[in-house]
């Protein structure tokens, strides 16, 4: 499980950007990012046509699927 | 000369100087003075430190002979360093149209920067400099305190953005026994300026300062907190430096520049755009990746900016890059394919330094823009635009 809670939110956004569109349909991105991150950076996929979920782990830790 | 100008352009260069950046620069500052006649253009450039042996060089020294003959184009040379590099006869014979500052006990070639960079951004209360060099190894955080030292006693607030390497600057406890004290000089100034009324902001960036150890885990809270650093310098997120490029004052860096419509009426509320040269290579040094995802966060923060590769910058776009498995670097071509539809963020290619090295944009690529000299001049100096700032990676 890729555990992105140490990027900025800048680069999770570039991150996410490349591994999502690397994405199949059907197939779901999923990996751990702070409470910051979910916000600022993971929710907004929502807009673009992803859908977005997330579920809290342990304090300020989130389990986020990104699926298309 | 500048007061009657309706653009006003300064360049900054204190690094060396190849001949391929002479070349491109001299060039397109002689397009951008030739094109928009209804425009009148000064350009002013102030050079220091390393990139004075390039008055040395006899090629580079022909290029900025020719730039310095055109009467919209001043070049400033800081006399105390030509003197200590033992130039100050050789050059001032060579280049009997450069200006070389007095003897001023190392800071009158800074006053007169900061006088003409004060003039050029009416009204503005501050001055920042983006440091990415680490002390003591670089001169160029002692040109950084001189310049927000200069700034400081004309009367501006300064502004410290701590980058890269630049982030080492930060360390508590510097004690060299040679040079000036780096730490304790900044700390002294953001004292200063905060207790004389002013409102210094000086700040290194979260991301760098983790890497490098400033900032650590706090198992206890689970936050991060500052580790070795001086009080002086808070760090913060990359993003958060960035507001203060929204601002409508004069940024430096160790190679940067400004380009300022003189009238500024309404000029203050717009966001300066931002125009990022990548120099280096992709993978050997961390300038690729600073640079790119500096000008992804101001992009995403509405901030118009431009990426220009050039030089060996142009590399990242060469071949197709895979990352080995176990390598943890960002593949520099997805950021830049995957960050191609971000609003307010445009890549470009430097034609000529492409066709210096005999290569190609990577097919997959192929859809950024390759602009030579007098087309990156245009974009340069586009008369619709507001106030630019221009960084080197």
């Amino acid at each position: 499980m890729n555990d992105f809670t140490e990027l900025t939110c800048t680069n999770l956004m570039i991150k996410l950007k490349i591994l999502l569109k690397k994405l199949a349909p059907g197939e779901t991105l999923s990996f751990f990012a702070t409470r910051e991150q979910v916000d600022n950076t993971c929710a907004p996929f929502s807009s673009n046509g992803y859908q977005v979920v997330w579920d809290q782990e342990a304090e300020n830790r989130y389990l986020v699927r990104i699926g298309k | 000369m500048e007061h009657s100008a309706t653009v006003s352009s300064t360049f900054f260069f204190c690094t060396p100087l190849s001949h391929e950046r002479i070349n491109w620069y001299t060039e397109c500052v002689a397009y951008g003075a030739g094109i928009g006649s209804e425009q009148k253009r000064t350009f002013t450039v102030f050079i220091t430190g390393d990139a004075l042996f390039s008055f040395v060089d006899a090629q580079s020294r022909e290029a900025w002979n020719a730039l310095s003959e055109l009467p919209s184009v001043q070049i400033v040379v800081d006399g105390d360093e030509l003197r200590l590099h033992g130039l100050g006869d050789s050059v001032g014979a060579a280049s009997p149209g450069i200006t070389i500052t007095e003897r001023g006990g190392g800071t009158l070639f800074w006053e007169q920067l900061v006088f003409h960079l004060a003039g050029e951004w009416k009204g503005s209360k501050k001055a920042g400099f983006l440091l990415c060099h680490p002390p003591y190894m670089s001169r160029i955080p002692v040109h950084m305190l001189r310049f927000l030292s200069g700034a400081f006693n004309a009367g501006l607030s300064p502004e410290l953005y701590a980058y890269l390497d630049g982030v080492h600057n930060i360390h508590n406890g510097q004690r060299p026994s040679e040079f000036e004290n780096i730490g304790r000089t900044i700390a002294t100034l953001s004292r200063t300026a905060g207790e004389s009324g002013k409102d210094p902001w000086f700040a290194a960036c979260s991301r760098c300062a983790t890497a490098r150890g400033y900032f650590q885990m706090n198992p206890g809270t689970g936050y991060c907190e500052p580790a070795s650093s001086i009080e002086e310098i808070t760090i913060r997120p990359l993003k958060e430096i960035l507001t203060r490029f929204t601002g409508y004052y004069p940024i430096l860096s160790h190679t940067s520049g400004g380009i300022v419509p003189r009238d500024v009426s309404g000029q203050q509320e717009i966001p300066p755009r931002l125009v990022i040269f990548i120099t280096n290579p992709p993978y050997g040094t961390e300038w690729t990746f600073g640079g790119l995802s500096l000008a992804l966060a101001t992009a995403m923060d509405g901030i118009p900016t431009t990426v220009v590769f050039v030089e060996h910058g142009v590399y990242s776009l060469y071949g197709t890059h895979e990352v080995p498995p176990n390598d943890k670097v960002f593949n520099v071509q997805e950021m830049v394919a995957a960050t191609g539809d971000v609003p307010s963020l445009c890549y470009l290619v430097h034609a000529p330094s492409l066709e210096r090295r005999g290569i190609d944009v990577e097919e997959h690529l192929s859809g950024i823009r390759q602009v030579q000299n007098d087309e990156l001049a245009r974009i340069l100096w586009d008369q619709a635009s507001p106030a630019t700032r221009i960084l080197f990676f």
